[in-house]
């Protein structure tokens, strides 16, 4: 009872986004200012046009895959450019897209006295469209196209200030360790051109049991993205960038392209037990630890972009425990409340003369009183406060993982983490809004209109969009439908528990001490991580490839073992036979009695 | 017969070994020439006896006197190295510089 024609429009409208968001791009060159679209316009009218594509597959659930060209066609292997609107697709498309709505009308007061603000946002619209072409390809070159899009586009806007050097820095880090990640990818595509001989994901997905090989490269190329504990380093320096780009690359959609890429090619890994495991444990163990150093930071964005780690690594324990669906669930509802904390925080700051110091704020609920209380309701949704939109995706997981045949590691772990942030997030609420003003005197503190605007449309989502999406969407998967009493309660528990304790500590500590135990230490130095692994295996590399470049190759191959060998042998020689020439008198006698003595031995 | 050659041939060695070996003074050179010399009459002496021809003695007495005049030469020479090297230093002696 398929209704073929709504066909035409779902496949319309989601290409007229994409061709809207081009829009402003182009604009700028080819027409006069009359007719030029302004960024954010563009997002938002995409958004409605995706938004009607999903109230139409909420209706009729269809999901459709259209391919249109060759680009490479030969024997056996076609690769074009193919589509897939899904329900991954179809639901995170307007999700994005209203976060960006949302982050560009941020933006444009944030950076309104920056000298190239319309750069920043072409920027911003490039870096979108990557990622809709990311989230909509139906083969896994499209895919790269777009993953590769994304990574150059986060370059380019961590650098934004690219007169800091810390900025270019953190750029740095970010591409070296995105590369890391597409290693695996690359390795994924090959494998899986050759033996496979095809990038559709549908007919990757015919072809059942996989190989180990290619889905831990998958899984190495999303730990990388989606910055899984080994490789988490480059989205804490990625905070140096403006807070409109943190806001939408890495808390909503750019970091979030790894676990979506698990996610699409889930029907391949949910045979293979030792990829599932390993995407269990590197979950746990990256939001374990990325919750145990968010709770001792104090710069305001490095405490929400280890949240954001953290809730990353609760989607990859998801992905392992065989629930894409949730693990999807949660990116989604996960992008509102987290892009509305990056933008209260990015309000917060500019407003006191960019601090960041969450030492440095308070009393800023009597000061800002809207910015302070979407800040707190995005708290609130991030600790899974029951009934905000984080409970729903966040609740569900814990019951998932507490009545399935897991690791108890990670249970453990994973609990642990919930409960610390229950605990980081109820400070910070404290110490941003509360008590008396600990920044510098007489700022000029503004909210404005459309500013105010956004940051409630997203609280709007941050509260609602958690039950009517657990409403209307059906799950594919079926999730555990009876669980205990105790069990049931063990989220909520743990999350009170953190809000209970963390605000004993905070009515303790009312004298802002500074600690020094060994233990705050681990943790406001982020587990020493970058220090042991950033400076030992790269100089000693370095220094191998110094020895065997240059040592090895050019001194001895080039130098040593033929110019340099024969003119030395040649000079040892030269000196010994130049003694003959020399005209001292006892060569010649010698010369004399040794030829003599031979003839006479040789005649007798 | 044999014992007298391999004497004499024993000798000319040795005074081959002392000209050619010599480092220290020039004098001492000449004189294993002489050495030499004296053997080489020696042993031509003992050859013209076998052969019981007289033509040989008197190529033996040539060899004497051109012996003494080689020995007279040298004596010069000395005489002039001492000149201008200032000492008879067999070492010093370089025949691309007199």
């Amino acid at each position: 009872m398929i209704e073929t024609q709504w066909i035409t429009p779902i496949n319309t409208m989601m290409l007229a986004s994409i061709s809207i968001l081009l829009y402003p791009l182009m604009a700028d060159t080819l027409f006069k200012t009359s007719m030029k679209m302004q960024a954010r316009t563009a997002v938002k009218y995409a958004f409605f046009s995706t938004l009607a594509t999903l109230i139409m597959f909420i209706n009729l659930g269809m999901e459709i895959n259209t391919t249109h060209i060759n680009l490479i066609s030969s024997t056996n292997f076609n690769v074009g450019l193919s589509f897939k609107f899904d329900y991954f697709t179809l639901m995170f498309c307007p999700t994005a897209l209203f976060v960006t709505w949302s982050i560009m009308d941020f933006a444009k007061w944030y950076m309104a006295h920056d000298q190239e603000v319309n750069k920043f946002f072409k920027y911003l619209l490039i870096f979108l469209l990557a990622m809709l072409t990311l989230v909509s390809s139906n083969n896994l070159f499209q895919l790269f196209i777009g993953w590769e899009g994304v990574g150059i586009m986060s370059f380019l806007l961590i650098g934004w200030w690219r007169t800091r050097g810390e900025a270019n820095t953190a750029s740095m880090q970010a591409i070296i360790y995105n590369r890391l990640g597409d290693i695996g990818f690359i390795l994924t595509l090959a494998w899986t051109g050759t033996n496979v001989a095809s990038w559709e994901l549908d007919q990757l997905f015919m072809l059942k049991p996989f190989d180990t090989l290619p889905l831990l490269a998958l899984v190495l190329a999303a730990a990388a993205k989606s910055a899984q504990f080994g490789m988490h380093p480059w989205l804490l320096g990625a905070m140096e960038g403006p807070t409109p780009v943190s806001a939408l690359l890495h808390s909503s959609t750019m970091v979030v392209a790894g676990i979506f890429l698990l996610i699409r090619l889930h029907p391949m890994m949910e045979d293979n037990e030792l990829t599932r495991t390993t995407c269990l444990l590197l979950g746990a163990i990256s939001t374990f630890m990325t919750a145990m150093c968010a709770l001792t930071q104090n710069d305001i964005k490095k405490i929400i972009a280890l949240s954001t780690a953290s809730q990353l690594g609760l989607m990859m324990t998801t992905i392992g425990l065989n629930q894409p669906n949730l693990a999807f669930l949660h990116m989604c509802l996960h992008a509102f409340f987290k892009s509305k904390l990056f933008i209260c925080s990015g309000i917060i700051s500019h407003n006191l003369s960019n601090e960041q110091d969450i030492r440095k704020m308070g009393g800023i609920h009597k000061t800002m009183p809207i910015t302070s209380s979407c800040f707190t309701i995005g708290n609130l949704a991030l600790a899974g406060i029951p009934f905000m939109t984080g409970f729903y995706s966040k609740d569900a997981i814990i019951e998932t993982m507490n009545s399935s045949t897991l690791n108890l590691g990670a249970l453990l772990l994973t609990m642990a983490a919930t409960v610390m942030t229950a605990a980081y997030t109820t400070r910070l609420i404290f110490l941003v809004q509360t008590g008396p003003p600990r920044h510098y005197p007489m700022q000029k503190i503004t909210e404005d209109k459309t500013l105010s605007n956004a940051i409630l449309r997203l609280s709007l989502g941050s509260i609602a969009i958690g039950p009517i999406s657990a409403m209307t969407l059906d799950q594919t998967q079926t999730l555990p439908t009876t669980v205990t009493t105790l069990i049931k309660l063990s989220a909520l528990g743990a999350t009170m528990m953190g809000i209970f304790v963390s605000l004993i500590f905070i009515h303790k500590n009312k004298q802002n001490r500074p600690q020094k135990n060994n233990l705050s230490t681990f943790s406001n130095m982020l587990t020493f991580y970058s220090s042991l692994t950033h400076r030992s295996p790269t100089t000693h590399l370095l220094k191998k490839a110094q020895k065997v470049s240059t040592t090895l190759n050019d001194a001895t191959w080039y130098e040593y073992s033929v110019p340099k060998f024969f003119s030395k042998t040649q000079l040892k020689m030269s000196k010994a036979l130049s003694f003959l020439a020399q005209g001292k008198v006892k060569t010649y006698l010698a010369v004399f009695t040794m030829s003599l003595m031979t003839l006479i031995i040789l005649t007798t | 017969m044999p014992t007298i050659l391999f004497n004499l041939g024993l000798a000319f060695m040795t005074s081959m070994m002392g000209l050619s070996l010599q480092r220290s003074h020039l004098i001492s050179a000449l004189l294993c020439l002489e050495g030499m010399m004296l053997t080489l009459f020696l042993m031509l002496t003992t050859w013209a006896t076998e052969q019981q021809s007289s033509l040989l003695f008197s190529a033996l007495m040539m060899l004497l006197t051109l012996s003494a005049c080689g020995a007279g030469t040298g004596l010069s020479l000395l005489v002039t190295t001492t000149r201008t090297h200032g000492s008879s230093n067999m070492n010093n002696l370089n025949l691309l510089q007199c």
